[in-house]
C-alpha cells in the first residue's frame, strides 16, 4: 500500500476535514485557512496526474450488504476531480473577498468539493450514491442561506426533481446488484454480473432518471433556472451548482458498462432528446434579460451537447463529450463570477446595462474570452469538446447532429447579443462609476481562462488521460 | 403426575429490573419527588440495558418457550432501552413545564416500558397480548395525564380506537388458535409450515385470522386505514408522551408484528398481499398528509405514519433479510425521531408545538439545535451519510429481493414527497430572520440537551459504519430462531 493509493482518498476527505476545522478556526484566519485546504486538495490531485493516476483501492465498508469503499481517480475521474478542485479554489478565492461574513459559505463549498471528488472517485455503485446525495446538502443550504427572496420555491423545486431521480435510481441500484447475483456493489463485481434482457432496460431507465435530472436533459430541467437565478449574486454557489452536474460523467462511468444492450436499444431516443435539448435551450437562453437564467441555459445547452456525446456511444463524441464536460464547468464557472462581478459594481443582473467596458476593460475583456471559450471559438477548449461530439456524432447520426450543430450559431447570436448589450453600447446617462479588477480578481477570472488556452491548445495531456478510460468504458459494448 | 413449571428468572432479568424501576417509582412516590424517581428508573435502563449483555447468544429461555431471550429479543429490547432513555431525558427538563411532573408519569412510562419489553420477549401469542394491553393501558394513562382539553380529548380517542384495536387482535388470536390449536409461535409455524398439513376448513380460519391479527396490529403501529388516531394523539399529549408514543410503543408493536408475521405466520397464506395494500395505501396517506401540515409537531406525527410504511415493508422481506433491517431501521428510526421532538420540546412555547414558519431562522438563534434539528430531518428523509438512509436502503431492498418490485418503487416515489417536507423546515432554519424569536425563553437545558445529542450522534456514527449495530442483527440465524425453530 503506497502513498499513492492513499492519495484519493485523502482528495476527496481532506475537504470536508477542513469545513469543519472552519467552524473552530478564528475569524481572522479563516480564509487563509480555506483557501489552504483548497490549494493543499488541488495539490493532491495533482500529485495523483503526476503519478499517471491512481490505483483501485478497495476496502470492506459495510461486508454484510457487500457495499465496499472502492475509490479511483484515473483517467475521465481524475480529469474531472482536478477540475472540481480547480474551480473550488477559485470559488474559495473569490467568495472570502466578496461576501461578507464568508465563513458558512467557505464550509459549504469546501463540504461540497468532498461530495464532488467523492462522486468522480467512487467505484462502488453505492458509493457513489452517497456521494451522490451528499454534495446536494451543501447545495441545498447554499441556497437556503444565501438565496434571494424566491428561494423556497427553487429550493423545493430543486430537491424534489434531484431526490425523485436519486430514488429511483437507488431501487435501480438494488435491483442491479440482485437481479445480477453479485456479491458486492463494487463495479468489479458488477461488470462481471451483468443483468440480460428486458430488465437491465427497466434499470436503465431508473438510472437514467437520476442522470437526466443533474444533466439536465429536457423535459427534466425545470429546476436549473430557477436553482441559478435565485442563487447569491456572487456567483459561487453558482460555481458549485455547475460543478454537480454530473450526470454526463455518471451515464458515462456506470450507465454504459452496466446496461450496454439498454444503451444501444435507447440510443436514437436518447440522442434526439439531447439534441433537442441543446437547441431548446439556445433558443430560449435567448430570450433572456436575466445574466444568470441566460448562462443557466447556456449551460443546460452545452450539457445537452454532452448528452448527445456519450448517448451516441462513438469513441470520438464520448471523448468529445468528457472534455467539454470538464472545460464547460471552467467556463461556465468563471462567468458566473464574472457576471458576480459586474452584478456587484453595477447593483443589476440585467443583460442590457451598457457600456460597462469604458471604464471596465480588463473585466469586459476577460470575459469577453470567456464567452468565447463558451460558444467555441478555436483555439479554447470548449471549441475541441463540441467539435469532436459533433465529429463522432456525425458517424451514427448525421440529422441529429446537424440539428445539435445549429445549437453553435445559436450560442453565438444569444451571447454576442447579450454581450453587446452590457458591455459595448452607451453608457446610460447618470450611471454609477464601474470599478475595473482589483487584486484577487485577476486571479479569479485569469487563471480559468489560461487554463482554457492551455487545453485549447495543447489539449494532449488531458486527451491522453481521457483515451484509454473511454476506450476501456466503451469496449463493454462489444465492438460497436 | 405434576410437573414443576419451568420458571427461570435470568432470561427476564432486562424486564424484571425495569419492573422494579416501576414499582418503586409507584411506592417511593409517596415520599420522593419526581425528578429523583426520573434518575432512579434512568440508572434501571442501564441496569436493563447491562443485563442484556449478559444474555447476548445464550439463547435462554423460560415458561417452556413463552419467553425467549434470544438475540432477537435482545436487539429490539436495546431499541426500546435507547427510546425509554431519551424520553426519561427529556422529561427531566419538560415534565414540569408540560404539567405532567408527578411519580405516576414515570410509573406509568415503566409500567409501559415492562410490557414492551414483555411483547420482545414473547414465546406465544398470549404473552404478546398481556405485554401488549399492559403497554397500550400505560400509554393511555401517559396520553391523558396532563389536565387540559387537548390531552383528555386526544387520550380518550387513543383509548377507544386502540380497545377497538385491541378487540380486533384478540379476535384473531383466537382466530389463529383455532386454526393450529396452539397459541406458542413455534407451535404455530410448525403447524402453518405446511399448508396442506391444515384440514381444508381450517385454512379459511388461518386466514381470517391473520387478517384480523394483522388489523389489530396496523391500529396499534398506525398503517393507513387505521392511523386516524396518531396526528390527533401525537399532536395533543404532551411532546415527551407523543416521543414516547410514537418511538418505543411503536417499536413494541413492531417486534409483535415481526414475532408473528415473520415467525409464527410467516408461511400462512392471504396476509402478504393484504399487507402490501396497507403499506401502499400508508406511504401515499403519509407522505402527502404531511406535506400539508403546517404544524411542525403535527408533521413528524405524519412522518411517523409514513415511516411506518418503511418499517412494515421490512415485515414483506424474508425474516432473514426483513429482521435485519428492521431491528436496524428501528434504532435508527428511535434515535433520529426522539432527537427531533426532543428539540421541539425544549423549544416550543406550548405543548402544541411550533408552526413550521417558526423555525425561521432558528440557526442564528439557537445554532446548536438547529444544525441537530437538520441532521434529523435529513437523516428521516434518508439522506447520507446520516442513518436513515441505511435503514430505508435496507427496507428497500428487504422488499426487493423478496420480488416486491412495485412496493419499492412506489416508496421511492413516495419519499419525493417526503424529502419536500422535511427539508423545508430544515431549510428555513439557515434563512435569515428579523423577527423576534419564538421560542420558550428558558429552552436549553442539560438533559434534553444529552438526549439530542445522543441521537444526532447516534445517527451520524451509524450512518458513517453502519456495521456497529448492523453487524449485531446480520446473521441469518437470529432471525430465523424468530418463532423459536
Amino acid at each position: 500500500m503506497t502513498f499513492l493509493d492513499w492519495l484519493p482518498t485523502i482528495m476527496i476527505f481532506l475537504p470536508v476535514l477542513g469545513s469543519l476545522l472552519l467552524l473552530v478556526v478564528p475569524k481572522t484566519f479563516r480564509d487563509e485557512v480555506a483557501g489552504l485546504i483548497a490549494a493543499l486538495t488541488l495539490g493532491a490531485g495533482l500529485a495523483i496526474w503526476r503519478g499517471g493516476g491512481s490505483e483501485l483501492f478497495r476496502w470492506d465498508w459495510i461486508p454484510p450488504l457487500g457495499i465496499t469503499y472502492s475509490v479511483q481517480l484515473s483517467g475521465v475521474s481524475l480529469a474531472l476531480a482536478l477540475v472540481t478542485a480547480f474551480m473550488s479554489f477559485i470559488a474559495i478565492l473569490y467568495a472570502a473577498r466578496r461576501i461578507p461574513n464568508p465563513g458558512p459559505m467557505l464550509s459549504l463549498i469546501l463540504a461540497m468539493e468532498t461530495g464532488l471528488i467523492g462522486i468522480f472517485a467512487a467505484q462502488d455503485l453505492l458509493l457513489f450514491y452517497v456521494f451522490f446525495e451528499d454534495a446536494l446538502i451543501p447545495a441545498l443550504l447554499m441556497l437556503a442561506m444565501y438565496g434571494k427572496a424566491g428561494r423556497m420555491k427553487a429550493l423545493v423545486k430543486f430537491a424534489a426533481y434531484t431526490l425523485f431521480g436519486s430514488l429511483l435510481m437507488l431501487v435501480s441500484i438494488i435491483g442491479v446488484r440482485y437481479l445480477g447475483g453479485s456479491p458486492t456493489f463494487a463495479m468489479v463485481d458488477l461488470k462481471a454480473n451483468l443483468v440480460e434482457g428486458p430488465a437491465q432496460t427497466w434499470l436503465y431507465l431508473g438510472f437514467l432518471a437520476a442522470m437526466a435530472v443533474k444533466l439536465p436533459l429536457w423535459p427534466l430541467h425545470a429546476w436549473l433556472p430557477d436553482f441559478h437565478e435565485q442563487n447569491h449574486d456572487s456567483g459561487v454557489p453558482d460555481v458549485m451548482g455547475t460543478l454537480y452536474k454530473v450526470g454526463g460523467y455518471g451515464l458515462f462511468t456506470f450507465g454504459i458498462p452496466l446496461f450496454p444492450d439498454a444503451s444501444l436499444e435507447l440510443r436514437p431516443i436518447l440522442m434526439g432528446l439531447a439534441a433537442f435539448t441543446a437547441l431548446y435551450a439556445a433558443w430560449i437562453a435567448f430570450r433572456q434579460t436575466d445574466w444568470k437564467r441566460l448562462l443557466a441555459y447556456a449551460g443546460l445547452s452545452h450539457m445537452g451537447f454532452v448528452a448527445l456525446g456519450v448517448f451516441s456511444l462513438n469513441e470520438t463524441a464520448v471523448i468529445g463529450a468528457m472534455y467539454l464536460l470538464a472545460f464547460q464547468n471552467l467556463y461556465t464557472g468563471a462567468l458566473f463570477l464574472s457576471v458576480g462581478m459586474v452584478q456587484e459594481r453595477i447593483g443589476s443582473l440585467e443583460t442590457r446595462v451598457g457600456g460597462v467596458m469604458t471604464q471596465a476593460g480588463a473585466l469586459s475583456g476577460l470575459t469577453m474570452a470567456l464567452w468565447f471559450a463558451s460558444i467555441a471559438v478555436p483555439g479554447l477548449a470548449g471549441f475541441i469538446g463540441e467539435f469532436s461530439i459533433l465529429l463522432g456524432a456525425y458517424q451514427v447520426s448525421p440529422w441529429l447532429t446537424f440539428i445539435a450543430g445549429i445549437t453553435t450559431i445559436a450560442a453565438a447570436a444569444y451571447a454576442l447579443t447579450a454581450f453587446q448589450t452590457t458591455f459595448w453600447q452607451a453608457r446610460p446617462l447618470g450611471a454609477v462609476g464601474v470599478r475595473d479588477l482589483v487584486h484577487t480578481e485577476w486571479l479569479v477570472l485569469g487563471l480559468p481562462l489560461a487554463v482554457l488556452i492551455l487545453f485549447g491548445v495543447y489539449s494532449a495531456p488531458a486527451l491522453n488521460l481521457m483515451q484509454p478510460a473511454v476506450r476501456a468504458v466503451l469496449s463493454a459494448l462489444g465492438g460497436n | 403426575m405434576l410437573t414443576p413449571p419451568d420458571v427461570a428468572l435470568t432470561p427476564m432479568l432486562p424486564i424484571l429490573i425495569v419492573l422494579a424501576g416501576a414499582i418503586s417509582s409507584t411506592l417511593l412516590g409517596f415520599w420522593v419527588q419526581r425528578r429523583t424517581l426520573t434518575f432512579i428508573n434512568i440508572g434501571a435502563l442501564l441496569l436493563s440495558g447491562a443485563s442484556l449483555t449478559l444474555l447476548w447468544n445464550r439463547g435462554l429461555s423460560a415458561f417452556g418457550g413463552s419467553l425467549n431471550a434470544d438475540n432477537a429479543a435482545l436487539l429490539l429490547s436495546f431499541v426500546i432501552l435507547v427510546g425509554t432513555l431519551m424520553t426519561l431525558l427529556v422529561t427531566l427538563d419538560t415534565a414540569w413545564r408540560a404539567r405532567v411532573s408527578f411519580p405516576e408519569f414515570d410509573a406509568m412510562l415503566m409500567y409501559a416500558v415492562t410490557g414492551c419489553l414483555l411483547i420482545a420477549f414473547s414465546g406465544d401469542l398470549i404473552v404478546m397480548l398481556i405485554g401488549l394491553e399492559i403497554m397500550s393501558l400505560s400509554s393511555y394513562v401517559l396520553a391523558t395525564l396532563q389536565g387540559s382539553r387537548r390531552a383528555e380529548e386526544s387520550g380518550l380517542k387513543y383509548f377507544l380506537l386502540g380497545a377497538a384495536g385491541s378487540a380486533v387482535l384478540i379476535y384473531g388470536l383466537a382466530f389463529v388458535y383455532g386454526a393450529t390449536g396452539s397459541l406458542n409461535y413455534a407451535a404455530i409455524a410448525e403447524r402453518v409450515g405446511s399448508v396442506q398439513g391444515l384440514l381444508p376448513q381450517n385454512v379459511g380460519i388461518l386466514v381470517g385470522g391473520a387478517l384480523l391479527v394483522l388489523c389489530g396490529f396496523a391500529f396499534k403501529v398506525a398503517l393507513a386505514p387505521f392511523h386516524q388516531w396518531t396526528p390527533d394523539v401525537y399532536g395533543g399529549a404532551p411532546t415527551s408522551v407523543s416521543l414516547f408514543l410514537s418511538t418505543v410503543v411503536k417499536v413494541a408493536a413492531f417486534a409483535g408484528m415481526l414475532r408473528v408475521f415473520s415467525g409464527a405466520l410467516a408461511d400462512a397464506p392471504g396476509w402478504h398481499s393484504v399487507m402490501q395494500v396497507l403499506i401502499a395505501a400508508t406511504l401515499i396517506v403519509g407522505n402527502l398528509a404531511a406535506l400539508r401540515q403546517l404544524n411542525f409537531k403535527r408533521m413528524l406525527a405524519y412522518s411517523a405514519v409514513a415511516h411506518t410504511g418503511f418499517l412494515a415493508m421490512a415485515l414483506l422481506g424474508t425474516p432473514q433479510a426483513g429482521g435485519a433491517a428492521l431491528s436496524y431501521y428501528l434504532l435508527v428510526y428511535t434515535l433520529m425521531t426522539a432527537a427531533a421532538l426532543a428539540v421541539v420540546a425544549a423549544l416550543q412555547r406550548s405543548e402544541a408545538g411550533f408552526e413550521i414558519s417558526d423555525l425561521r431562522g432558528l440557526y442564528f438563534r439557537h445554532p446548536g439545535y438547529a444544525v441537530c434539528l437538520a441532521i434529523c430531518l435529513a437523516s428521516l428523509a434518508g439522506l447520507p451519510p446520516f442513518a436513515g438512509f441505511f435503514g430505508k436502503y435496507l427496507v428497500f431492498q428487504a422488499a426487493f429481493q423478496n420480488g416486491y418490485v412495485w412496493l419499492s418503487v412506489l416508496a421511492a416515489l413516495t419519499s419525493v414527497a417526503a424529502l419536500v417536507y422535511y427539508l423545508r423546515p430544515a431549510m428555513l432554519m439557515f434563512m435569515p430572520d428579523r423577527t423576534p424569536a419564538r421560542e420558550y425563553a428558558h429552552g436549553q437545558r442539560p438533559a434534553t440537551t444529552l438526549a439530542v445529542g445522543l441521537g444526532v450522534a447516534g445517527v451520524t456514527v451509524l450512518g458513517l459504519l453502519p456495521n456497529l449495530w448492523y453487524a449485531w442483527g446480520a446473521s441469518p440465524v437470529i432471525w430465523n430462531l424468530l418463532a423459536g425453530r
